[in-house]
């Protein structure tokens, strides 16, 4: 009899154990988790480290996974707030998606630094019309084609995003209105593994996210990489405000409008609903105070209007 | 109820049949509870299998399965849905996978069990089953850093120049993300699972038939090929077949190597798209557009039951082994 007991008492204090374990939102802590976009993913990390350093009563808990993750995480409440870095399908917006835009950044095109032709590309630039012909008709295929030399013949190697991403939709918009699906390449994971899988293949093209792009320390491209200046006005060579050497002329080229839109674009924070709380809370402070990290940290900062309808959307 | 004939043994008789009550009821207890938690994986998988089921329901009504499982065009936006470049995608690196694996995991397990020396078994084993403890997205990137390169710079070339009039070794993927690393990459990752499955397997064969073999004369290879082989070559089947599941249902390495283009491949040197890439890639986008989620839930239903038979095989393969050793 007294075993029973023993066994009666034991299971009773698991169970409290696994219902503790399961129920600790009660302990006073507001917990907010943040997934998706890798466009979003540094700043977030930056604003999250200063807005727990003011309130120490709140936990924040990021990860990177591509927009797609981030916009099913929040609509299925894995997540308190989804990081997307695209526009809001309708169908999204049906199923509960409240995005507020917190910030801007770009979409670069990115080759190798040992490219053989890389003096040629810098100086002549990409137009839409042959990046294009890459990544959407499949036309053109040597570098040559490129840079107007028949004599060329080396392959270009295209390397495109493998996961569900912001990055690949802006680029697949803005070279013809297109979805990721219909982008031809190489499919790899991640905006770092495409950074890294051109960085390695001379004769590689991918695309990438400012701040993956650039080196934040150097304002420069990422060792070993070089990002691809646009021709916006096919001239044929890169004017002074089309060269995309720095980080600061990034953005400046970006903020001024002169880099086109897409693949500029809005990042967004969604949540399920119309954010309440703790979470809205972040979201305001990150559109107020937070907002001085956002050129430091490399990305466009919101223009005042934007700002007021952002906030607009919290109340 | 037993007669209690003499007064005296009244007492001891209640106290001994209280106790073998006790004993039985906690007996009771014990086997339901017992069956309980063994009844709860089978439960689990066919509460797993059902959930699949209904949430893919909505697109096995609208296409047929003939139109879905061989369909090779992958359109999500604008309603197209074949899974067959997948189904080939899987099927391509896992079987060039085994094919790499399978011998070398069952030649090393009989190096081990049959001719390595207490020693050589104490440091080879230990460090065979590390690498079964490497988590996969190690063994993507060590893939990415080092196989990708290697593909691309040694072996698609060399192969290509070659053997130019092989389909099998010509392709237009110039960048070393293909079949073949991923193939590489998962070879590797199984390659352990099966020599620790094939070495259990071998040592279930009594001592004594190594000894009376080798006292006749045999040489090892003899008795291996003659004695321990015959009786283990179930065995290994069904650790080859698990690893083939084990490689089949690999995600997180192969995706990050094999260059995710929906594609039917032909050459190993192509870029392929398994199944578990597909869910694993485009989970994310599977809310904003209609029937998407429905089309990738089909698709893990499609891996499980594929991973089933797998599985099922393994299992027939084993008991056929074993019920050739007892007759």
């Amino acid at each position: 009899m007294k075993k029973q007991w023993k066994k009666v008492v034991l299971v009773a204090v698991m169970l409290s154990l696994l219902l503790t374990a399961c129920g600790s939102q009660s302990v006073p802590q507001n917990k907010i988790s943040v997934s998706g976009a890798f466009a979003l993913y540094p700043l977030m990390v930056r604003w999250a480290e200063v807005y727990q350093a003011e309130n120490p009563d709140v936990l924040i808990d990021i990860s990177a996974g591509g927009a797609g993750k981030g916009m099913s995480d929040a609509l299925a409440g894995a997540v308190d707030i989804g990081m997307v870095s695209r526009e809001i399908a309708s169908e999204e917006v049906a199923q509960g998606a409240y995005g507020v835009a917190v910030t801007k950044d770009a979409v670069f095109g990115t080759i190798s630094a040992s490219n053989p032709y890389l003096e040629k590309i810098l100086s002549q630039g990409l137009t839409q019309e042959k990046l294009a012909g890459i990544y959407l008709t499949g036309e053109i295929t040597t570098w040559g084609q490129i840079l107007g030399d028949a004599s060329i013949t080396d392959e270009i190697h295209v390397y495109t995003r493998s996961d569900a991403c912001g990055a690949a939709e802006m680029w697949a918009k803005y070279l013809g209105g297109k979805k990721q699906e219909e982008l031809k390449g190489i499919g790899v994971n991640a905006d770092p593994g495409v950074l890294e899988a051109v960085i390695k293949d001379p004769l590689g093209i991918g695309y990438n996210n400012l701040n993956y792009a650039f080196d934040i320390t150097t304002g420069k491209p990422v060792a070993g990489a070089a990002v691809i200046p646009l021709d916006v006005n096919e001239n044929g060579q890169v004017d002074a405000d089309e060269i995309l050497q720095t980080n600061t002329q990034a953005v400046n080229a970006v903020s001024s409008g002169r880099y086109p839109s897409p693949p500029a674009r809005l990042l967004y924070l969604v949540t399920r609903d119309q954010p309440t709380g703790a979470v809205s809370d972040f979201i305001a402070w990150i559109l107020t105070d937070g907002q001085q990290y956002v050129t430091e940290s490399g990305y466009i900062a919101l223009t005042p209007d934007q700002i007021t309808e952002s906030l607009n959307r919290l109340k | 109820m037993a007669k209690a004939p003499e007064k005296v043994d009244e007492s001891y008789n209640t106290e001994a049949r209280k106790i073998l009550a006790s004993r039985q009821r906690a007996e009771r207890q014990a086997s339901f509870e017992f069956r309980a938690l063994s009844t709860f994986p089978a439960v689990l998988f066919v509460v797993v299998l059902a959930v699949l089921l209904v949430r893919a329901w909505p697109i096995l009504q609208q296409k047929s399965l003939i139109n879905l499982l061989l369909g090779d065009v992958w359109r999500p936006s604008e309603g197209q849905f074949g899974f067959l470049p997948f189904i080939a995608g899987s099927l391509w690196v896992t079987i060039l996978a085994m094919v790499f694996a399978a011998p070398v995991s069952i030649l090393c397990a009989i190096f081990l069990s049959e001719y390595a020396r207490p020693t050589t078994k104490a440091l080879i084993k230990p460090l065979i089953d590390i690498l079964a403890a490497i988590p996969s997205v190690v063994y993507g990137l060590w893939g990415v850093l080092v196989i990708v390169p290697w593909v691309q710079q040694s072996v698609a070339p060399t192969l290509g120049r070659w053997f130019p009039f092989l389909p099998l070794f010509n392709s237009s993927n110039p960048t070393g993300y293909s079949i073949l690393s991923g193939a590489l990459v998962l070879a590797v990752m199984v390659v352990p699972f099966i020599i620790a499955i094939s070495y259990e397997v071998m040592r279930t064969v009594p001592r004594g038939y190594h000894e009376a073999s080798l006292a006749v004369g045999a040489t090892r290879w003899q008795t291996v090929r003659y004695v321990v082989f015959p009786r283990v070559a179930g065995g290994l089947i069904a650790g080859v077949v698990l690893g083939t599941s084990r490689a089949f249902g690999e995600t997180m390495a192969v995706l990050m190597v094999v260059g995710n283009n929906p594609i039917i491949p032909h050459s190993i040197f192509d870029a392929a798209y398994p199944l578990t890439a597909l869910i694993a890639n485009n989970y994310g986008e599977m809310m904003s557009i209609p029937l998407y989620d429905s089309a990738l839930l089909a698709s893990a239903l499609l891996l499980l039951l594929i991973v089933l038979m797998f599985n099922v095989l393994a299992a027939l393969a084993l008991r056929r082994a074993t019920a050739r050793e007892q007759a």
